[in-house]
C-alpha cells in the first residue's frame, strides 16, 4: 500500500495563546475595522472565545471575510446554532469559527428580532452550514436566504405543531398524545420525500419526471435499461445503517447518481427536555445520545458547566475523567471495528470487540453500577470514588487490549476482501472535509492533524505523550487505519494516566456545587444547610453563556450552553460531530456503487442518537 | 396415561403395517405440544434497534451471553422472515408508521417484545417526539424495564415469551389474530391514549391501570389491552 506512506507530516494543529482581551483580539479588531457601526457588542465567552455581535444583514459579509482574509482564514465552521432566551424580543443565531491555520476561535452572534426571523446563507461559504441551517430552520423557524434546500431535517416535512425548541412551544407538544398518534400514523407521501425525491420518482403532479430516458433507442432490447433510473429508500429500518437513517438513492443501475439522507428517525428532543430539568439533571440525558461512548458525553457537558460556573475540579477528578474518556474511546471506536468489519461481511471481528467491550462494561458497572448509561459526571465532580481494586483492573484491562486489536487487525488490515471494500472507497480530500466541517477520526484520514486534545487540551491532555495519526488519500480504509491507531494512542494515554492517579477528593469542597457527605450533613448545621439548598434548589449557574468543546470518539463534540442565573439551562445545545460528519456522506458515495454506500456508512463511523438528539 | 391407550394398535407410516406397539423411533405426542415446542426454540427476532437498547441487544447477541442458547441468534432484518420484534429504544412519532408497517409485515404467528422504559413508556422523554409507549402502535406481549435493560433482562424477556408460546394451540387462535383492518392503524383506542399520557401519567397513573398481580414467567399477565378496556367498563 504505498498510498498509505506519507511523504510529509502534516503539521499539528495547536491553539494560539488566548488573549486576555476580547479586543485584543486579531480578529475582533479586524472586524471592528471593516464593520464598524454594525458591531453592537464585543465579550469574551468563559473559555476565552471572543464573543462578536453584529448585525444579521452583515452576517455574511463577515462570515465571507473571516474565511478569505489571510490574517483571519477561520476556515472550519464547528457550528450553527438558534437559542430562545426568552421574552418577546429575539432569537439568538451563533455561528462557531475555527481557524486551523491561526488556532483562533470566535463566535459571531446575531439577534434577529422576532419580526422578521430572516438572515443570508453561509452555505455558499461554508458548506457545513447547509444541515446546521437546516436545523435552526426546523427548531426555531429562522429562514436563511439564499439556502438551497432549507426544509425541516428532523421532524417530519409538513410537522404542523410549530417549531420545538421556541420558548412558546409547550415541552408536550400542542396536540394531544392521540392525535399525535393519529396523525403519526397518517402520514401522506409529501410527509416522507422531499420535492426533490418526488420529482427523481416522477410524482410530483404537474411536472414531468426528472431527465426522462430518451426515447430514441426504444425497441432495441440491448439498451432496453440503459438510463432508467430508479429511485430506493435505504432504510430507516436497515442493518447498515448504524440505527434509523434513511437514505434516498437515485440509481442507474448500481452507480449511485444521488443520495439524499434523512434524519430525525430517533430525534428525541433531548435539548428541548434538558431546558425543563437541573443542571445536574441533564447528566442523564447526556449519555443517552452517544451511547456507544456515554461517559465522554458526561465529561463534556460537566466541563462545560463547570467553564460557567467558573470550577475547577481537583487533580485527581481531573485524571478519573481522562481515564474514563479514554477508556470511553476504546469503547466507542471497538463498537466501530465491530459493526463496520461486519457490515463489509467479517462477522467474526464483532465477536472479538464485544468481548473486550464486556470487559470495559464491568469496569463501568464497578465504578458506577451501570453498563450503559452511566451518568458518572456531577458538576464540580464525579459520582463516587473509585472503588478499591477499579486502578489494578483497569490496568489489566488496558494491558490485554492490544493483543485483542493485534488480533483484529490480522484478520483485517491485510484482508485482500476487506481491502477490496475498503481501499478507495468514499475519498475526500482536506480541503473538502474541511468544508464539510467534518471533525475527529474522519478529518485526520483526510490530512488534517487536528485534535481538540492537543489544540485546545482540556483535562491535561497536554501533559500526556500520545500522538496524533493521520491519513493520506482520506477514503474509507485510511478511516480505518486512523481509528486503529487512536486506540494504540489511547492505550498509550491510559497507561500514563493509570500511573500518576494522585490522591485526595474527587470532588471540589465547594458547598454550592458539590453535596456534602451524608454524615456531614447529619451532623453540621452549615453542611445541612447546603445539602438542602443543593436539592431543593439545584446548583445555581452565573447568567452567561459558553461554547465548549471536547474530542469525543467520532468528532469534536460542542456544547452550547446559556445560564440565566437560575437552576436550570436556558439553552443546551448539543453540537453531535456525527451530525455534520453525515452530511459530507452524499458526497463520498454518489457516482460510487450501492455497496460503498455500507462501506463509507461504516467508515464514518456515526450514531444517530447524537445526530437526531 | 391409560392402559387403553397402551394397547391401541399404531399405524407404522412407511410401510402401512399394523404393529402392536410403538417402536423406538416412534413418538406419540400432540400437535400443539410439536408446533409449540418448534416455534418456541427458534424463534426469529426481527431487531428494531433504534438506541441504547439496541446495544444492549447486540450484547445478548454477543459470546458473552449468547442468545443462540435459547435458538433466537438467527436476527432476521427482513421482516418477513421474522417471528419476534423486538423494539429496542425510543420510537419518535416520525419512527412510529414504520414501526407499524414492520410489524404488519411479519406473517403470523408473530410476538412482540418492547425493551426498555422508552419503547415501553416513553421513558425519561415525556415530550414532544417520543411515542408514550408501543403499545399505542402494535400489540406487546412482554415488556422489559430497564433503562438499557441488560443481556440478562432480554434473556428473560425471551424466555416469558417462550412460556408464552408453550401455552397456545393452534385450535384457539384468538389472541394470536389481529383483524386485517388493523393494518396501518394504532393499536389502542384514543381515550386509552389519553388515559396513558397524561403528563407525567406514565410513571404515575400507568402502574395503577395495569394492576399487574405477578410478572414471573409462569403466571403472565394478561394482554394489556384487554385490561384497559376492562378497567374503563
Amino acid at each position: 500500500m504505498s498510498s498509505t506512506v506519507a511523504q510529509q507530516l502534516p503539521d499539528l494543529v495547536v491553539g494560539a495563546e488566548p488573549v486576555a482581551d476580547a479586543e485584543a483580539s486579531v480578529a475582533v479588531e479586524a472586524l471592528r475595522k471593516r464593520f464598524g457601526e454594525a458591531i453592537s457588542g464585543v465579550r469574551m465567552d468563559p473559555v476565552g472565545t471572543p464573543v462578536v455581535t453584529i448585525e444579521p444583514a452583515r452576517v455574511h459579509d463577515a462570515l465571507s471575510f473571516l474565511k478569505t482574509d489571510a490574517a483571519q482564514s477561520y476556515d472550519l465552521l464547528l457550528d450553527v446554532m438558534g437559542a430562545d432566551p426568552g421574552g418577546e424580543v429575539v432569537i439568538q443565531v451563533w455561528y462557531q469559527l475555527w481557524s486551523m491555520k491561526h488556532g483562533h476561535m470566535l463566535r459571531l452572534l446575531a439577534l434577529l428580532p422576532r419580526a422578521n426571523l430572516s438572515v443570508q446563507s453561509a452555505v455558499d461559504i461554508y458548506p457545513a452550514a447547509d444541515w446546521l441551517e437546516r436545523e435552526v430552520y426546523d427548531m426555531y423557524g429562522v429562514s436563511f436566504e439564499g439556502h438551497p434546500d432549507l426544509r425541516r431535517i428532523l421532524m417530519p416535512e409538513n410537522y404542523d405543531e410549530g417549531f420545538p425548541l421556541r420558548k412558546d412551544f409547550p415541552l408536550r407538544g400542542r396536540f394531544t398524545r392521540s392525535e399525535q398518534v393519529r396523525r403519526a400514523l397518517n402520514r401522506s407521501t409529501e410527509d416522507v420525500y422531499s420535492r426533490e425525491e418526488l420529482a427523481l420518482a416522477g410524482l410530483l403532479e404537474g411536472e414531468p419526471a426528472a431527465e426522462a430516458s430518451s426515447g430514441a433507442d426504444e425497441g432495441e432490447a440491448k439498451d432496453y435499461l440503459a438510463g432508467e433510473k430508479m429511485v430506493i429508500n435505504m432504510g430507516p429500518q436497515h442493518p447498515a445503517t448504524h440505527g434509523v437513517l434513511r437514505l434516498v438513492l437515485q440509481l442507474d443501475g448500481e452507480t449511485i447518481l444521488r443520495c439524499i439522507p434523512h434524519i430525525g428517525y430517533l430525534h428525541t428532543g433531548f435539548e428541548k427536555t434538558c431546558e425543563y430539568r437541573e443542571w445536574n439533571q441533564v447528566v442523564p440525558y447526556t449519555d443517552r445520545m452517544d451511547y456507544l461512548a456515554p461517559m465522554l458525553y458526561n465529561i463534556g457537558y460537566a466541563g462545560a458547566v463547570e467553564s460557567l460556573l467558573g470550577v475547577e475540579i481537583t487533580p485527581r477528578c481531573q485524571v478519573v475523567r481522562l481515564i474514563m474518556s479514554e477508556l470511553n474511546r476504546l469503547l466507542g471506536h471497538l463498537l466501530w471495528l465491530g459493526t463496520g468489519a461486519m457490515d463489509v461481511g467479517a462477522t467474526t471481528v464483532f465477536l472479538y470487540t464485544f468481548q473486550e467491550r464486556e470487559r470495559i462494561y464491568n469496569l463501568h458497572e464497578a465504578y458506577c453500577g451501570g453498563r450503559i448509561t452511566t451518568s458518572v459526571t456531577r458538576i464540580g465532580g464525579m459520582v463516587a470514588d473509585l472503588p478499591v481494586g477499579w486502578l489494578e483492573a483497569c490496568r489489566e484491562l488496558v494491558n490485554g487490549l492490544t493483543a485483542t486489536i493485534d488480533e483484529a487487525e490480522r484478520l483485517l488490515t491485510r484482508n485482500s476482501i476487506f481491502q477490496a471494500r475498503l481501499v478507495d472507497v468514499g475519498i475526500i480530500d482536506a480541503e473538502k472535509a474541511l468544508e464539510f466541517g467534518l471533525t475527529g477520526p474522519n478529518l485526520r484520514a483526510s490530512g488534517i492533524a487536528y485534535d481538540v486534545r492537543k489544540a485546545r487540551p482540556y483535562l491535561g491532555y497536554d501533559e500526556y505523550d500520545f500522538d496524533v495519526p493521520v491519513g493520506v488519500v482520506g477514503d474509507a480504509y485510511d478511516r480505518y487505519l486512523v481509528r486503529m491507531e487512536e486506540m494504540r494512542q489511547s492505550i498509550r494515554i491510559l497507561q500514563q494516566a493509570l500511573d500518576r492517579v494522585p490522591d485526595g477528593p474527587i470532588n471540589v469542597q465547594d458547598p454550592a456545587v458539590i453535596l456534602p457527605d451524608k454524615s456531614e450533613a447529619m451532623s453540621s448545621i452549615d453542611a445541612m444547610i447546603s445539602h438542602f439548598k443543593l436539592v431543593m434548589e439545584g446548583v445555581q449557574v452565573p447568567a452567561g453563556d459558553v461554547w465548549y468543546s471536547i474530542e469525543a470518539t467520532k468528532g469534536e463534540l460542542g456544547f452550547g450552553l446559556i445560564a440565566d442565573g437560575g437552576p436550570k439551562p436556558v439553552r443546551c445545545r448539543f453540537r453531535g460531530p456525527s451530525f455534520v460528519n453525515l452530511a459530507a456522506l452524499p458526497y463520498l458515495v454518489e457516482g460510487g456503487l450501492v455497496s460503498d454506500v455500507i462501506a463509507a456508512n461504516a467508515s464514518i463511523d456515526i450514531v444517530l442518537g447524537e445526530i437526531d438528539r | 396415561m391409560s392402559d387403553d391407550r397402551k394397547r391401541l394398535p399404531t399405524v407404522n407410516a412407511v410401510g402401512g403395517d399394523v404393529d402392536t406397539g410403538p417402536p423406538a423411533s416412534w413418538m406419540i405426542t400432540k400437535v400443539d405440544a410439536v408446533v409449540n415446542w418448534s416455534r418456541r426454540n427458534s424463534l426469529w427476532p426481527m431487531p428494531l434497534g433504534t438506541a441504547c437498547c439496541a446495544i444492549e441487544m447486540m450484547a445478548t447477541a454477543g459470546s458473552k451471553f449468547d442468545i443462540a442458547r435459547f435458538g433466537a441468534e438467527r436476527f432476521s432484518f427482513s421482516p418477513r422472515q421474522a417471528d419476534l420484534m423486538i423494539v429496542a429504544g425510543r420510537v419518535t412519532y416520525k419512527m412510529a408508521p414504520i414501526l407499524r408497517r414492520i410489524w404488519d409485515q411479519m406473517p403470523q404467528p408473530k410476538w412482540c417484545i418492547s425493551m426498555g422504559a422508552c419503547a415501553s413508556s416513553g421513558g425519561m422523554f415525556d415530550n414532544y417526539t417520543i411515542v408514550q409507549g408501543i403499545d399505542q402502535i402494535i400489540p406487546v406481549d412482554v415488556y422489559v424495564p430497564g433503562c438499557p435493560p441488560r443481556p440478562e433482562s432480554l434473556l428473560y424477556a425471551l424466555m416469558m415469551v417462550q412460556e408464552k408460546i408453550k401455552g397456545e394451540s393452534l385450535a384457539n387462535p384468538v389472541h394470536r389474530e389481529e383483524s386485517p383492518d388493523a393494518a396501518g392503524k394504532q393499536n389502542l383506542p384514543p381515550e386509552a391514549i389519553e388515559l396513558v399520557a397524561q403528563p407525567f401519567g406514565n410513571s404515575t397513573r400507568q402502574n395503577r391501570i395495569s394492576g399487574v398481580e405477578g410478572s414471573s414467567a409462569v403466571s403472565r399477565p394478561r394482554d394489556r389491552r384487554e385490561r384497559l378496556l376492562e378497567h374503563q367498563d
